[in-house]
């Protein structure tokens, strides 16, 4: 299985519009599960069409494995039908006019498959995906669901190097998501395929993928373990990005915002080495609250805040807290030991800060002071 | 990489430049769709953009066998023409005169298409009248007959002595009636108002059922009172299709022939079309391409205002919501008056005519409704004692030659411009260079905006004399083809279009990632999967080519009749039994061709044709 490498990749679709893509290097490892993922609108699939050659670059290069598929350098453009990748497309694009199972083998047709081979190939994999007594039924007859299984069967069956799949779950309800994600996943065990996954979906991407690129605008911002994106947040767009209820954000040196003024505090015990800090971020589940009269313990960042919405969500609680004019979300999978119209103390330990200085990246130096335990860099 | 360093010499920027030249031209070379696509605009612009150049330059050159009248040589530059046809002693009669008929017709048309149409739209769409499933069909059907089968019905019944041949009814009945009522003006408005009704029903009827309901109420919750709501709130959104009906009337009735052919020549009644026709049939090929010419410009121009109202109206599209539920408003008493307005509606559009043109086809002597006086010579009878045409037309060689070459003529055309149009569609919107799918979008629309007899004359310049490979083409059945194919372009690109825009590029996407090549996903993939909305793309032309008359009439010889040629000539001759029996004949193949598309395809035609 060949490793795939974009390198300087850059999409425009003329006139003046900002470009599509731009400035894209990224490494897909062989049998890696990479997730693209990122707001609509961000340049993630076309990025996955370009990789599939269904469209063209505007400057850059892509290889696949040792063989150099685009690159506007060398004047080689190898088009899709050559590249041997298989791609799941978000409407699916079944063939409407031939049942599932010339939908399935279709790519073993091109290929000159012997018959007997061919429809022990087919039979395989409807039999892997569970669509077996569909074989004679046209796609408008099944659900979205089995539709889903027959796209996935269609770029199996061809064995491909490379599977691309572009937002495969988004048309399909909460269940019948989570099934196939579970089937995405030991499919990728099974057939051990290098897979890239387009997705805005969070959850699905943390999920799936053993790397997620996140991008926004046309841009990379993180490549990383879903972990590392969770726990180290590149940046303030892949902080507030990823996470949901989103990521808390206080700005710091904000008069008249006691929030500010506590955080820059808190950071100032630190030393000069944090002078660069812009902003601090908290996930929600990283806060604790204390009522009146509790102790907080010391050493953390805390803070007087007052109480003003408990949202139960089902086995867990979404805390608002308000501060002035600013607010906090904190969720707990404990009842709350506190009232609306409470006011309380709200505190977090120091490890579960981010902080990010004013161009908006994370300060890699706070992440040494704040979380010595931790390895960098992993 | 050898590139790389022979083009070491150059700057970077050029080298760039230079490189991703290299690797656009790859991409656009790699699949044939490019190169299809530069031979469609090829022939697209022979087809269409020279002929109409052709008949321009016509109209500002010296004529062959005008050489003595001008003084000048033939092919020199003339101001002649124009001024013979705007102002000179006869351009009253010639240009003026025919120009305000042409108008007050076609207004007359408008107003009274709007007045009935309107109103049945309204009755079918929003109230609870009797039938109006059954009518909303029904109502439609006058659209798919040709229009002057009303002419032909008309003088049938109106007919008086002030022209020759075969008394009217009216006239058998003992009752003469007047010229303004059996010819010119009046009932050639009429006729076309009925013919047209159907546009505004269908244009009128869909807005009307699009129609957001929550508008009407929000207002009426506010206290707007039924008027106010009618005043302010419905009619300002029905605009946009209420004036887009209006003109796509005006350009059909600029561009009628038939209607005011029969109608109008015994009271010397012209409108555009039939001066301009009589210009070709004189020969005057000079007059006749200023006329075109003219027609052409009023066609333009109309059409343009067209797609900015079109481009207005989608200012304010009303997004059908839960709320555009069809609720009817009760007519209470007058559920029964309105039921029977649009079946007297449907009578006089649909019924009289077709009835009128029937019997009169069985009758000896017309309207005397006696056994002994009907018969079915006409239709199948041997020795007739007339001049000629001795045999009922059923049994008449010419009939069975002009109906073969309406359907080889006709077909043919109809089949090549659906494969042509899907193909258009198909490079529209997968070619990478975009200036080539804006041409061929804008090419094939162009014939739209030119009335099919200018059009003809166009190609009767064009193709009249050898021009340099290419023979002279006037008088073959080629040149009615080429003609047709041209002149069913903008339906059939707009469908390859609409049909390839709907598919979207995945399914073929799918298959190019599968690993199939170019011609493998046309003949697996897109043609199969287009095959619908091919069969409709070549059905829709075929009927409306099969009606058609004012390309063929200035085209055609006698040698390449079709059905509605040699029923006019019929006319020409006074048979009229015969012609009315072809002209039977024409309206069955139309309406029995769109019952089956519509079974076919599963689609209301009826919808298509407005378009």
């Amino acid at each position: 299985m060949p490793k795939i490498n974009l390198s300087g990749v850059e999409k425009n679709y003329g006139g003046n519009a900002a470009n599509a893509v731009a400035d894209l290097d990224l490494e897909i490892g062989d049998g890696e599960f990479m997730c693209l993922l990122g707001p609509s609108g961000c340049g993630k699939t076309t990025t996955l069409r370009m990789i599939a050659g269904l469209e063209h670059l505007s400057a850059g290069e892509i290889t696949v494995g040792p063989r150099v598929v685009d690159s506007i350098a060398q004047g080689v453009f190898v088009p899709p039908e050559k590249r041997q990748m298989g791609l799941v497309f978000q409407s699916y694009a079944l063939w409407p006019h031939l049942t599932i199972e010339r939908n399935i083998d279709f790519g073993l047709r091109l290929r000159n498959m012997p018959p007997p081979e061919r429809e022990a190939r087919v039979a395989s994999v409807m039999k892997t995906l569970g669509i077996e007594k569909y074989r004679e039924r046209y796609p408008s007859q099944l659900s979205g669901g089995q539709q889903q299984r027959v796209a996935l069967a269609r770029m199996l069956a061809v064995n491909p190097e490379v599977l691309l799949l572009d937002e495969p779950l988004s048309n399909l309800d909460a269940a019948l998501r989570l099934e196939m994600r579970a089937e995405l996943k030991r499919l990728h065990q099974e057939f051990k395929t290098t897979i890239v996954f387009v997705t805005h979906d969070q959850w699905e991407a943390m999920t799936l993928a053993t790397t997620i690129a996140v991008m926004s605008d046309g841009r990379l911002q993180q490549v990383g373990t879903p972990n590392d994106i969770y726990d180290r947040p590149a940046n303030r767009f892949v902080a507030r990005f990823v996470g949901n209820p989103p990521i808390n954000i206080v700005e710091l040196g904000q008069k008249n915002s006691m929030l500010s003024a506590s955080a820059g505090r808190f950071l100032s015990a630190y030393g000069a080495e944090l002078a660069g800090a812009s902003a601090i971020a908290l996930r929600p589940e990283a806060i604790r609250i204390a009522r009146q009269g509790d102790d907080v313990p010391a050493g953390v960042l805390a803070g007087e805040v007052q109480v003003t919405g408990i949202l139960p969500t089902g086995g867990s609680w979404i805390i608002e807290l308000t501060c002035g004019a600013e607010k906090l979300f904190l969720i707990t999978h404990q009842p709350p030991d506190a009232e609306v119209g409470e006011a309380i103390t709200y505190w977090a330990k120091p490890k579960a800060l981010h902080v990010f200085d004013a161009a908006g990246n994370r300060l890699d130096a706070a992440d040494r002071l704040l979380r010595p335990e931790r390895k960098l860099n992993s | 990489m050898t590139l790389e360093q022979s083009a070491t010499g150059l700057d970077r920027p050029a080298r760039g430049r230079l490189h991703r030249l290299r690797y656009r031209l790859k991409i656009i070379l790699r699949e044939p769709t490019t190169i299809i696509g530069v031979l469609a605009a090829a022939l697209f612009a022979y087809l269409i953009i020279v002929p109409i150049l052709s008949l321009l330059v016509d109209a500002v050159q010296v004529q062959f066998g005008d050489e003595r009248r001008i003084k000048q040589d033939v092919g020199a530059f003339t101001s002649y023409y124009l001024e013979r046809v705007f102002s000179s002693r006869i351009s009253h009669d010639m240009f003026w005169e025919p120009l305000r008929n042409t108008l007050t017709v076609a207004f007359g048309a408008i107003v009274l298409s709007m007045l009935v149409g309107g109103t049945l739209a309204w009755l079918l769409s929003r109230s609870d009248m009797f039938g109006r499933r059954w009518f909303a069909t029904a109502l439609i059907v006058p659209y798919m007959l040709p229009a002057w089968t009303f002419a032909l019905a008309w003088t049938t019944l109106f007919k008086n002595r002030t022209v020759g041949g075969q008394p009217g009814w009216m006239e058998s009945l003992g009752f003469t009636p007047p010229d303004w009522l059996s010819y010119g003006q009046v009932p050639v408005i009429i006729i076309l108002a009925l013919h047209y009704s159907p546009f505004v029903i269908l244009l009128f009827g869909n807005a009307l059922r699009r129609f957001d309901l929550q508008l009407e109420d929000s207002a009426r919750i506010l206290g707007a009172s039924r008027l106010t709501v009618t005043r302010k709130i419905i009619l300002p959104l029905m605009r946009p299709a209420l004036m887009s009906a209006m003109v796509l009337i005006f350009a059909k009735c600029l561009g009628e022939f038939g209607v005011p052919y029969v109608l109008g020549l015994p009271v010397d009644f012209d409108v555009l079309a039939t001066s301009l026709y009589r210009n070709i049939a004189s020969r005057q090929s000079g007059v006749g391409a200023v006329l075109a010419g003219a027609i052409m410009l009023i066609g333009i121009i109309t059409i343009t205002i067209d797609a900015r109202l079109m481009k207005e109206a989608r200012r304010f599209v009303t997004v059908g919501s839960k709320g555009s539920m069809n609720r009817l408003s009760p007519l209470g008493p007058w559920r029964m008056p309105a039921t029977l307005f649009a079946a007297l509606m449907f009578l006089f559009s649909v019924g009289l005519p077709i009835a009128t043109l029937f019997l009169s086809t069985v009758m000896k002597v017309p309207a005397q409704f006696t056994l002994d006086n009907f018969t079915l010579d006409y239709w199948i009878g041997t020795d007739l004692k007339t001049v000629a045409l001795t045999t009922g037309i059923l049994l008449s060689p010419e009939l069975w030659s002009a109906a073969w070459n309406s359907l080889t003529i006709v077909g043919t055309a109809s089949i090549v411009s659906g494969l042509l149009g899907l193909l258009v569609g198909y490079v529209v919107v997968r070619t990478p260079v975009r200036p080539l799918a804006t041409f061929l979008r804008q090419v094939t629309f162009l014939p739209y905006l030119v009335p099919g007899i200018a059009f003809a004359t166009a190609y009767l310049s064009l193709f009249a004399v050898p021009r340099g490979p290419i023979p002279a083409l006037y008088g073959t059945t080629l040149i009615l083809v080429l003609a047709l194919i041209a002149d069913q372009m903008p339906y059939a690109s707009r469908a390859g279009i609409s049909a390839m825009m709907q598919l979207g590029k995945e399914p073929e996407e799918a298959a190019q990632v599968a690993g199939a090549g170019w011609l493998r996903r046309m003949m697996l993939i897109v043609v199969p999967i287009q095959k619908g909305s091919l069969t409709t793309g070549i059905l829709l032309p075929f009927i409306s080519g099969i009606k058609g008359l004012s390309l063929f009439v200035v085209l055609a010889v006698p040698s390449t009749d079709v059905l509605t040629t040699y029923s006019l000539r019929l006319v020409d001759y006074n048979y009229t039994q015969a012609a009315n029996a072809v002209v039977l004949i024409i309206a069955a193949l139309a309406y029995f061709g769109a019952l089956l598309g519509q079974k076919l395809t599963r689609t209301n035609l009826a919808e298509g044709l407005g378009s």
